[in-house]
């Protein structure tokens, strides 16, 4: 029982909490007042005005655009700050975690904290609703329509990026369309861009190319809208999504194939609604069996956040959060290329699996860190500028002990493990933890130790 | 109990047959020294984007002047190796391994729509993708996986850098990252890692994702241990300059008169980014990168190694032919690529000079795709598929 709640947990967020560890089993599957209770929506509000007027900015002195920057990323690093820790909160986790893969699934990167802010809020309103509303929400986004270059995409020159990248990476994935589908998608998208002094979504229809356009065998005078409607009313998209979903709340190795097109036919008939696909998955048998439990690699963002959750801890300060972030490889708002983030395996090799298995001791134990976290060439990248050899981070141990210390230490030690791992570890390990933690001099030391030891099992790894 | 890690392994190998590392692993390096003759390939990027034509300067070009009026550097400080072009005096060291026909360098390297965005360029030039796809893996990474089928050890490519580049990167093997060989080595015999890694049937569990984190683990140690070991035992007798770039490039000249079995090593140098303020921090880099080179060559040409190395050294895109307005350049396109190596086949400037008047949208035009030159080195240094690494056929070029 407890297992099924800790794999439930593990998915639908980063790990039982550990505030929620006793209330928790008395939910039991209730999937939709799980839902009710943990699926809440908190936008973030940090970034007050929108400053986006990038003609401004290219008619700044130095001076005054050095200061803008400087300010915007201080910005974009508060509101990363901001929604790791969100990730943790009892109330909203859900909700959050569904961003996260959507923020990844609609990966983009730019340097105006309003525009970030507000995207990073539709999606979050949108995490659960319909994927229709959602994918028309975001390509009207101005953030997204200034990374993939929608701004520049006029009638008399057509910019092709994000007709391309919605197809290929948003809905129907590679090999379902044609070079010519997306000239045509770009023409129709053409006068799609977004006022830049207020960040909202504007139709020029003096850029936008209202002539004949043929797309996927059909014909019409279409517009971007038109064009979203007719992906979606491909199944395909469904497929899409689904099988992206399934990757990553079910198993990345395991394509089941007869689950996955059900799931997938019944995505499409629900008219895309994301959180009937999810509770779909909970509520069934076959998401608990022990094939789908615990064999899934956390990311970075997905590593710390559980290690917050399972602890109630939290970094002191921002730049902290960032450089743990940075040295596991992922940066929040700063994925890699439209085409997001490395999953499972990906995200491991030698030194990144070194530093995972560090980073309890440097957590919890201030243990130093000399480690150089790479920069990515870019001087306006403020992440690049976050390097701290000590990263500062606060737990209650006394509180956590009061939690775990059972009779005898075999007793403790079995409670924590299984809070702790997704996946139980081998006697070997278990005899290690043991004989490391049975050193201390105090109970509270006992379970910290226990706690670092389990945290740093290449089985803390796995979700 | 002290056990040697070849006793462990025999040890352990004999008591629990089949339940901890793959025999393949070990006989990786086990039974396979590194050949006589097996060629090493050193790749060092520049990260931001190096003003290349501040790097090799088309000094005769008046063009060049005009577009550069305060940050081109006057024709009487250039260090003039042909008619045309010249060194940035900061490379002053470089110019002893050019008069020596150890340097080649390739003008007008890119590729076709070139991308003026830092980490979207340098995932291209890593994974060697075009720039309308993504590729998760890097061309080295591919290269462990093609040339490498059943030899599960990390150290065939090394970076020496905390985190791993994503060139590195192969869908099944993946290079190593490593600062130095003791610092690695203690680490991982300080706590848990070495207990973890050595005695473990989690290694060999049915989950893939398990099975693949502890066989990771046990990669690692047995890595740093063999790294260690091997180069712990000389020490270099050059002077390097007391730089971190040149740290790491020392590192590197160990390990490969070590004898390990590598075949790649990686490292970089940060801070091209040049928008404001460029000719001093310019110049530092330039200096840094050419001081550490030289001694690196130097180093290996006393061992005897320098015979199997070739260095290329590369940048994720060149800057904009015109300075800004703050005294610095922005990002642009093509630029040059540097090989060194005792042997090359073409040495000097191996193609044509920057065409400065035939520009797109202010920019240098390539005429050389960066994958002719992975290609190249691939295949005829590595002796690896190109074609199948690279995804695609690219022209071979002939400087080997």
């Amino acid at each position: 029982m407890l297992e099924k709640l800790n794999h439930l947990y593990n998915r639908l967020g980063f790990g039982v909490p550990i505030t929620l560890k006793d209330s928790v089993p008395q939910e039991r599957f209730d999937i939709d007042k799980i839902f009710a209770d943990r699926a809440k929506e908190k936008p973030l509000h940090l970034v007050e005005k929108p400053q986006v007027n990038v003609d401004e900015m290219k008619n700044s002195s130095d001076e005054v655009r050095k200061k803008k920057r400087q300010k915007s990323r201080t910005e974009i690093i508060k509101l990363n700050g901001a929604w790791a820790n969100q990730m943790t909160f009892t109330d909203t986790f859900i909700r959050e975690k569904m961003s996260l893969f959507w923020h990844d699934h609609f990966a983009c990167r730019i340097q105006i904290p309003y525009l970030v802010q507000q995207q990073n809020n539709t999606i979050r309103k949108l995490a659960l609703r319909s994927f229709r509303e959602l994918l028309l929400a975001i390509s009207k986004d101005a953030a997204m329509l200034q990374f993939l270059n929608n701004q520049q995409n006029k009638k008399s020159s057509p910019n092709e990026n994000f007709a391309r990248e919605v197809m290929e990476l948003f809905t129907l994935g590679r090999g379902n369309y044609s070079e010519s589908d997306i000239k045509s998608a770009a023409r129709s998208f053409t006068g799609w861009a977004f006022n830049s002094v207020n960040g909202q979504f504007v139709f020029r229809p003096r850029t936008h190319d209202d002539g004949e356009k043929e797309f996927r065998g059909k014909r019409g005078n279409f517009t971007g809208e038109d064009i979203i409607a007719m992906i979606l009313e491909d199944a395909k998209t469904a497929r899409f999504i689904t099988e992206k979903i399934w990757n990553y709340f079910v198993s990345t190795e395991i394509q089941d194939e007869a689950i996955i097109s059900t799931l997938a036919s019944e995505f499409y008939k629900s008219d895309y609604s994301i959180e009937k696909l999810l509770k779909s998955i909970y509520s069934s048998d076959w998401f608990y069996d022990a094939r789908f439990t615990g064999n899934r690699i956390k990311s970075p963002v997905e590593l710390l956040a559980s290690i917050q959750t399972h602890t109630n801890g939290s970094f002191d300060d921002v730049a902290s959060s960032v450089f743990a972030q940075r040295a596991l490889g992922q940066i929040l708002f700063y994925p890699p290329n439209v085409g997001g983030w490395p999953s499972g395996k990906e995200w491991i090799d030698s030194s990144s699996l070194t530093f995972r298995m560090s980073l309890p001791s440097i957590l919890f134990r201030d243990a130093e860190t000399n480690f150089e976290a790479k920069d990515d060439g870019d001087v306006n990248n403020l992440t690049n500028d976050v390097t701290k050899s000590k990263i500062k981070f606060t737990a209650d141990w006394n509180a956590i002990a009061n939690r775990f210390t059972e009779k005898n230490t075999v007793s403790t030690l079995q409670k924590i493990e299984s809070f702790l791992l997704a996946r139980a570890a081998t006697q070997e390990n278990r005899k290690l933890i043991e004989q490391h933690a049975g050193n201390s001099s105090t109970e509270v030391e006992f379970v910290k130790r226990a706690f670092t030891s389990f945290i740093s099992l290449p089985e803390y790894q796995l979700s | 109990m002290k056990t040697s890690r070849r006793d462990f392994l025999k040890q352990s190998s004999l008591a629990t047959a089949g339940t901890l590392l793959i025999p393949g692993f070990l006989k990786a390096f086990e039974n396979r020294p590194l050949q006589l003759g097996d060629k090493k390939l050193v790749v060092l990027q520049f990260s931001g984007g190096n003003d290349g034509l501040n790097t090799i300067i088309p000094y005769r070009n008046d063009l060049y002047y005009q577009l550069r009026p305060q940050l081109g550097i006057a024709a009487d400080k250039v260090l003039k190796v042909s008619d045309q072009l010249g060194f940035h005096p900061a490379l002053a060291k470089l110019r002893p391994l050019y008069d020596q026909g150890y340097m080649g360098i390739l003008n007008n390297v890119g590729y076709p729509n070139p991308d003026r965005s830092h980490f979207r360029s340098m995932d291209i030039w890593q994974s060697a993708s075009d720039s309308k796809h993504y590729l998760n893996t890097g061309w080295l990474g591919r290269y462990l996986d093609a040339s490498c089928k059943d030899c599960n050890v990390g150290h065939r490519a090394i970076e020496i850098d905390d985190m791993l580049s994503l060139a590195l990167k192969g869908e099944k093997y993946k290079g190593m990252a490593l600062k130095n060989p003791k610092k690695l080595h203690d680490e991982l015999h300080g706590n848990l890692f070495k207990k973890l890694g050595d005695k473990n049937s989690a290694s060999t569990m049915e989950d893939p994702s398990m099975s693949y984190l502890y066989k990771t683990l046990a990669e690692t140690i047995s890595s740093a241990d063999y790294i260690y070991s091997k180069s712990s035992v000389k020490q270099s007798s050059i002077n390097y300059p007391e730089t971190e770039f040149s740290a790491r490039l020392k590192t590197i000249a160990q390990l490969i008169s070590s004898g390990i079995d590598t075949r790649v090593y990686y490292a970089s140098l940060s801070g091209f980014d040049t928008h404001v303020r460029q000719a001093p921090a310019h110049e530092r880099l330039l200096g840094v990168y050419a001081d550490a080179v030289h001694a690196f060559v130097k180093d290996l040409e006393t061992t005897g190694d320098f015979d199997n190395v070739v260095i290329m050294t590369f940048s994720e895109f060149g800057r904009r032919v015109s300075q800004n307005a703050s005294q610095g350049t922005d990002h642009g396109t093509a630029n040059n690529v540097f090989l060194m190596g005792k042997f090359l086949k073409q040495k000097g400037f191996i193609n044509e000079t920057p065409d400065l008047h035939l520009l797109d949208q202010g920019d240098l035009i390539h005429t050389v795709d960066f994958r002719s030159i992975y290609a190249t080195l691939l295949d005829k240094w590595l002796q690896a598929d190109a074609n199948a690494i690279l995804d695609g056929q690219f022209k071979k070029l002939g400087f080997i």
